[in-house]
């Protein structure tokens, strides 16, 4: 398990810097918009009508802008949590942490995108 | 120039007396221009002779006085004594061994330094004899670089192998066999010097276990580099470029492709 998890290592650590990039900057301006700005009536709620926002999420950049806002933070989640818990004296239980958090990084973003391609 | 007086809380051990480090107390007048240095080197020569600890330079070249001032890695030299309060604890630098009182061991630290192969690799050739069949690179005997090839890794170059990092990085606390911060900026250096062919060699090091996948990114090795080398940037620059040799060499043959497979 040490072998393989080392060897998948560069691509956890691509998706960790993406979602990194994307959780800090893009996530962050989604919730401000999406979950702040239109419920406090700072954004006018008609920008995001049922009828504007299915057009926009429905396309089909809007769907990978969407698929990549789920996926790419799960795993910068998941990769983080990892290092945090081998940080705090953890490195003998990486081999059950590290499937635990990546397997919940997998199902979760196979969930994420299997709602994006439905909508 | 006013005084005032410090309590210093230092390490004491003795290897042929003690089985674990002990700490002492000596209270003395300091300088408010002191650094801690200062007052180390005060105690040893008016206070107790007996106190061993390292250091050179007093000017923050030579890298030998790191040592943990209040918990943390601090280059003593250049840490001032009056950003303290009136109790100063001075210990050696965590996660070494210690040989004496605030004394490390240097040995595994120099090792991974060498892992990292630490030279200009170059194939002989170019590189080696020079002779009437085998001119130089260049009219001038040597391999010529511009300024903006050396402003790449130059950053990375002015570490003075302090080791405070090393004792600042939570991965190197638990596992003892990780490369660390300075050896990796140190190996990214030799990578990014344009004089340099040896990348594939060192992206070998790179990728095996306890190297740069290790680092848990907690950013404390650029925190308290007193020489703002930013090992973190190169061990995140280091990551980065390891993937690309592992992306590439899913499609591209190249050396050392065919002994990953044999791992």
């Amino acid at each position: 398990m040490r072998h393989f998890l080392l060897r998948i290592e560069p691509v956890i650590w691509l998706l960790f810097g993406q979602g990194l990039l994307i959780g800090t900057m893009l996530l962050t301006g989604w919730v401000l918009v999406v979950g702040i700005g239109v419920p406090l009536g700072l954004i006018d709620p008609a920008a995001l009508s049922f009828d504007r926002a299915h057009a926009l999420g429905s396309n089909i950049i809007g769907r990978l802008v969407l698929a990549a806002l789920i996926v790419l933070p799960l795993w910068k989640g998941a990769h983080h949590l990892r290092h945090l818990s081998i940080d705090f004296r953890g490195a003998e239980r990486d081999v059950v942490v590290a499937p635990i958090l990546y397997g919940i990084a997998t199902v979760a973003s196979l969930l994420g995108v299997l709602a994006v391609a439905r909508l | 120039m006013s005084e005032s007086k410090k309590t210093f809380v230092i390490t004491r051990f003795d290897p042929d007396k003690d089985e674990v480090p002990k700490t002492q107390e000596y209270e003395i007048p300091v300088h408010e221009d002191w650094k801690v240095l200062d007052a180390i080197n005060f105690i040893k020569d008016e206070v107790d002779p007996t106190i061993s600890h390292r250091w050179s330079c007093r000017m923050a070249v030579c890298g030998s006085c790191g040592m943990m001032v209040n918990g943390e890695p601090k280059l003593t030299c250049k840490t001032r004594l009056s950003d303290y309060g009136d109790r100063v604890i001075v210990e050696p630098l965590a996660n070494f061994p210690v040989i004496r009182d605030l004394v490390s061991e240097l040995d595994g630290f120099m090792e991974k330094f060498q892992a990292v192969k630490p030279w200009v690799i170059r194939a002989k050739e170019e590189a080696g004899a020079v002779s009437a069949s085998n001119p130089p690179k260049s009219s001038k005997g040597t391999f010529v670089q511009s300024a903006a090839e050396l402003a790449e890794f130059k950053q990375f170059s002015l570490c003075i192998n302090c080791m405070l990092c090393y004792a600042a990085c939570p991965v190197v606390a638990n596992e003892p066999e990780f490369l660390g911060p300075a050896a990796i900026a140190l190996g990214h250096r030799y990578n990014l010097d344009s004089r340099d062919q040896g990348l594939d060699e060192r992206n070998e090091v790179f990728r095996g276990e306890g190297t740069v996948f290790s680092c848990s990114f907690a950013n404390e090795c650029s925190e308290v580099c007193p020489k703002n080398v930013d090992p973190a940037a190169a061990v995140n620059q280091a990551k980065f470029g390891a993937v690309i040799d592992w992306a590439t060499s899913l499609v591209l043959p190249r050396p050392g492709a065919s002994k990953e497979g044999g791992k």
